[in-house]
């Protein structure tokens, strides 16, 4: 094996202290390279460092040697003249960095031309070629906006190493992509892979490193914790925190059905919803019964009406065929939700202890319950005097949990509620959720893009067919 | 595009019925004895008796009820019969006409030179924010918007026409009188648009599609002239748009400085003089110049910004 | 009230381009409306004696061509563009805000009417819409007022809207309202602490214009006439004795030039 890409005791550090710890590694030709890490491992800056693109405020130490040109990261400015000639950068997010004013063939063709010095015919025929290979050849004549996420990022893979380069760095290349999209990815870097190219890939997806397979690293607090045989590691890891990850993935949970309890005290029924979107019917004849404590998840592919259907549960949203009925005599603020992107909803200009006071003084509620309940939630005092923006996504869902709780709900619909969170606060999340809705007694109704999730945390399943038909099963 | 073609039509039309409504009611506040006032401007004092001062109540439709009066206003304005001026007795059409041009030149030449000054002068300061040219821009800028245009203008005019004697300061007989209304109306376009310019140009190469033209391999300038420079224009030429009302603004009170007899002095000498006709006539054509040059803008738009042509 | 409350204020850090602006503001309007604490001489008194007399060590400012004081004449044009400024912002953001949170919030038939109204105001520039005003009925400062808060409003109303439909959008507002919480609330915790800040931008941008605005038409001699002091006016009136009395000419500059700086200092440069 012939190593491509050699990075010998990286370090990245800020004005206040060491963010980055040493880190060494090499790229072989035709093998993959996953770094797994959380938000904050320093995976993100690390990746920069070695392309030169660390934002300002940050230096670099340490160096990397790429087809035997040995570069110094302290000094940025030496990687660019291997930009896109061998190191092809894969950009987060491809559909917002292509420029949107210009079309999509030229923007695959720039590479050819500039850097590979073609003539402008022969470099856009050199990118509809790139295009056609990639399976999107009647991508060319559009504008990024008029693309679909998937699609936008083959054309950006395209773009990236039109100018030859052999060794791709793919920072997050599922960000922000539907979980159907990220076979496509993986299938797009092992192209490369296979044609004796090398791929560095960095990512907080368990399962895009699994799939990805060769040499992958685990990254914790700025330092490889662990490194080896991607199999071997995730079969039989060695660290804790590499343990600790590996079982907050949801296909590791515990099963924690709870045996059915009594089945008479409904909250909510619902019967024969029909909901279409954009002339399309996302559902029809959904019935569905729910009772205390009970917990339900539903599942489904992305755009199929799952969130829909919880929307029209709560009477958010207006059903155009079917009835939704709530128990007698239940106040409705105790008919709640729990939302996907926690800032979101909170309002932006004022403290979480504001809101949170407002609540009390609203309702008239006891006081006393609140500090009990932060704890177990696991919420320190001093967070209430914070904006929402200023404490984490995980803290601002318990939050948000609180809230909630405070009206002692008897249904909830938690609307992807860890979708945006972190593999092991995500465990957290879900854990308490469920711990205390069974407490209170609390029906909810969980819709989530991961199966397993549901399975092992549902006592039953609802799934949207995304066919538009009414394949709605109840087990 | 045809959306914004219907939607500059309906402002045009709004133009329209605004300045007819508003003339209407200049007119029909006149104080009594003014159609014997008016007259007596027109024919002089010694031929004016009451009927000729009834002539011209009846021009103005002042011997009318209110809602006719303006029914007929309005049929008048629809037929561009826009009268004639109380105080020459010549058709407001051909005064319109003849000051037009005047008034255009003067626009063009100004918007031109804000053009060379302003988003050029932005762009370089954008690709370095925070250096000496942003700073300095910066507060040349601050302290032209906070001069109004006229002190702009007698700026220039002290400077170069009175005190270096170099360009004449009224008038409107060769090229060299151009100059210095166009100059000062471009500067004061120019201080905002060199700000607009350099705003987009920062948030353009701050962009992820910037850095990733970077990162495929494209030398600076290449990344400028295939990334940088069409995004950039699409916000200065929409932007151009919004200037236009103080070019608009501008133009009235400018051309009254420099005595360049353009729409905008005619205008105010008209509300000097309370001569409706031609206040309708001059506000008519500015305002529908100022429609004219947003449709401009649209066209321009459409045809930097591809996805404008896609939508 | 209970042992729970977390409603304290946040602490503003301004910036010091605002601070600097509010000080010229505070000082201008101390020079403005200190003559009628102090007293000060007559602004239409003329004395011949003292015409385009340079300013001296018993009188700071000297005199104008008609020999008036132009201390007097200052600091009256100054109240009056001040004055009607801040009365003109103020006239405009109440129904400009009030009907932007409606239209923003009712959308459907109401958001048409108000949004097509704002568009007929923006379809001629705005100081062509005061001139006509003012031509209706001359010389009168309230036909000025109604014309530049007729053309400020749209502005206040264009702006709230945009920023409150987005945020009435959010699934923050959903949240408080499954949460028990009314409209009121919306608007204070939602949406008024949003659009605050904003309002003081608009506003010093919209007194910034309405001063140039009524300092042109003076200058045209179209809007407050002679001899009542204005700043446009006293240009216009002083500048053919600029070689033998720069000092008169370049005082109103002087003074508007100050009040549009500050002005745009506490506007900030973001514009939005």
């Amino acid at each position: 094996m012939t190593p491509l890409l050699t990075v010998e005791n990286a370090t990245v550090e800020s004005a206040t202290g060491r963010i980055v710890a040493p880190v060494s590694l090499t790229l072989q030709a035709g093998r993959p390279f996953t770094i797994l890490g959380e938000t904050g491992s320093g995976k993100s800056l690390f990746a920069q460092a070695i392309m030169g693109l660390l934002p300002v405020g940050l230096t670099a130490s340490g160096r990397v040697i790429i087809d035997g040109q040995v570069l110094d990261l302290a000094d940025p400015a030496s990687h660019r003249p291997l930009w896109g000639r061998q190191v092809g950068i894969l950009p987060q997010e491809p559909w917002l960095a292509l420029d949107p004013t210009m079309r999509v063939a030229r923007q695959v063709a720039d590479g050819h031309r500039f850097i590979r010095r073609l003539e402008a015919a022969a470099a856009m025929k050199a990118a509809a070629d790139d295009l056609t290979a990639l399976g999107v050849a009647g991508a060319g004549r559009k504008l990024p906006g008029e693309l679909s996420g998937g699609m936008a990022q083959r054309v950006a893979f395209a773009a990236a190493r039109a100018g030859g380069a052999r060794i791709i760095i793919a920072d997050e290349p599922t960000k922000g992509l539907d979980v159907a999209r990220r076979d496509e990815v993986i299938a797009l870097l092992m192209k490369e892979v296979e044609a004796g190219g090398a791929v560095l890939t960095i990512t907080h997806d368990l399962a895009l490193a699994r799939q990805m397979g060769g040499d992958f690293a685990v990254m914790f607090d700025g330092s490889i914790v662990e490194q080896g045989e991607a199999d071997m590691v995730l079969s039989a890891p060695s660290h804790d925190y590499t343990k600790q990850l590996i079982a907050a993935d949801p296909e590791n949970w515990n099963e924690r059905k709870v045996p059915a309890g009594k089945r008479d005290d409904i909250v909510l029924v619902a019967e024969d919803l029909a909901k279409a979107r954009g002339g399309r019917l996302l559902f029809s004849g959904q019935g569905l019964r729910l009772h205390k404590g009970e917990i339900v998840g539903v599942t489904g592919a992305s755009g199929s009406g799952k969130s829909s259907l919880g929307d029209i549960l709560l009477g958010l949203l207006k059903p155009d065929a079917g009835t939704v009925a709530r128990a007698l005599g239940v106040a409705p603020v105790r008919y709640q939700k729990i939302y996907q992107d926690p800032p979101s909803a909170f309002p932006g200009r004022i403290t979480i202890g504001a809101n949170v006071s407002d609540l009390v003084h609203l309702h008239r509620l006891d006081v006393g319950r609140i500090a009990p309940l932060m704890k177990r939630l696991k919420l320190a005092p001093e967070l209430l005097h914070r904006l929402p923006t200023e404490v984490s996504g995980g803290e601002l869902q318990r939050f948000a949990l609180l809230r909630v709780l405070l009206l002692d709900p008897v249904f909830l619909f938690a609307d992807e509620p860890t979708s945006r969170l972190d593999l092991i606060t995500q465990q957290e999340t879900i854990e308490l959720l469920v711990e205390l809705a069974r407490e209170q007694d609390c029906a909810v109704l969980i819709v989530s893009h991961d199966t397993a999730l549901i399975e092992k945390t549902c006592d039953r399943r609802i799934e949207i067919g995304e066919k538009g038909g009414a394949e709605a099963s109840v087990a | 595009m045809i959306k914004a073609i219907l939607s500059r039509l309906l402002q045009a039309v709004l133009v329209a019925l605004l300045v007819g409504l508003l003339t209407f009611a200049m007119a029909w506040l006149l104080p009594g004895d003014v159609a014997y006032r008016i007259a007596a401007g027109r024919y002089g004092y010694d031929l004016v008796d009451t009927a000729a001062a009834a002539k011209v109540a009846a021009e103005l439709n002042l011997d009318q009820s209110a809602l006719t009066g303006l029914g007929w206003w309005f049929f008048d304005l629809i037929r561009l019969d826009l009268g004639a001026s109380l105080i020459t007795g010549a058709p407001v059409i051909e005064a319109i006409g003849r000051h037009l041009g005047h008034t255009l030149k003067l626009s063009i030449a100004a918007i031109l030179l804000s053009l060379l000054i302003g988003p050029p002068l932005g762009i370089l300061a954008g690709l370095h924010p925070g250096g000496w040219l942003d700073r300095s821009l910066m507060l040349v800028s601050t302290a032209l918007r906070a001069l109004p245009q006229f002190v702009v203008g007698l700026g220039l005019i002290i400077i170069f026409g009175l005190t270096l004697k170099l360009l004449p300061t009224a008038g409107h007989d060769h090229g060299s009188h151009l100059i210095l209304p166009a100059l000062t109306l471009a500067l004061s376009l120019a201080a905002v648009s060199n700000r607009v310019a350099r705003d987009a140009m920062v948030a353009v190469s701050r962009a992820p599609y910037y850095a990733f033209g970077r990162t495929k391999g494209l030398s600076e300038w290449q990344v400028f002239s295939r990334h940088g420079l069409r995004n950039v224009a699409v916000p200065i030429v929409t932007y151009l748009g919004i200037q236009f009302v103080s070019l608009v603004e501008g133009v009235v009170v400018v051309e009254t400085l420099f005595a360049w007899p353009g729409i905008g002095h005619a205008l105010v000498h008209a509300i000097f003089g309370r001569d409706v006709p031609m206040i309708q006539g001059a506000a008519l054509v500015m305002g529908l110049m100022f429609v004219a040059l947003n449709a401009l803008v649209d066209t321009l738009c459409h045809l930097i910004d591809p996805r404008r042509r896609a939508a | 009230m209970t042992a729970f409350d977390y409603i304290t204020p946040r602490p503003v850090r301004w910036p010091a381009r605002r601070v600097s602006g509010i000080a010229i503001l505070m000082a201008l309007l101390a020079f403005a409306f200190l003559p009628l604490v102090l007293g000060a001489p007559d602004p239409l008194k003329q004395t011949l004696r003292l015409t385009l007399q340079p300013p001296g060590a018993a009188d700071w400012f000297g005199y104008d061509h008609l020999g008036r004081s132009m201390y007097a004449r200052l600091t009256a044009a100054l109240r009056l563009s001040l004055g009607l400024a801040s009365l003109s912002v103020i006239t405009a953001m109440i129904p400009g805000l009030l009907l932007g949170i409606l239209a923003a919030w009712r959308g459907g038939l109401i958001d048409r009417v108000v949004s097509g109204l704002s568009d007929t105001f923006l379809a001629l520039p705005g100081l062509l819409l005061v001139l006509m005003l003012t031509a209706i009925v001359p010389d009168n400062a309230a036909m000025l007022y109604i014309g530049i808060s007729l053309v400020l409003w749209v502005e206040y109303f264009r702006i709230t809207r945009a920023l409150a439909r987005p945020l009435l959008n959010a699934p923050a507002v959903q949240a408080s309202q499954l949460l028990g919480f009314g409209p009121a609330y919306i608007i204070r915790r939602h949406l008024w602490p949003e659009i605050a800040p904003m309002l003081l931008t608009i506003g010093a941008y919209g007194a910034a214009s309405a001063i140039m605005a009524i300092a042109a038409l003076g200058f045209v001699s179209v809007g407050v006439r002679p001899p009542t002091p204005e700043l446009g006016s006293m240009m216009i009136e002083l500048l053919p004795y600029y070689e033998e009395a720069p000092h008169a000419l370049l005082q109103p500059i002087a003074v508007i030039f100050l009040l549009v700086l500050a002005l745009q200092l506490i506007a900030r440069k973001d514009k939005p």
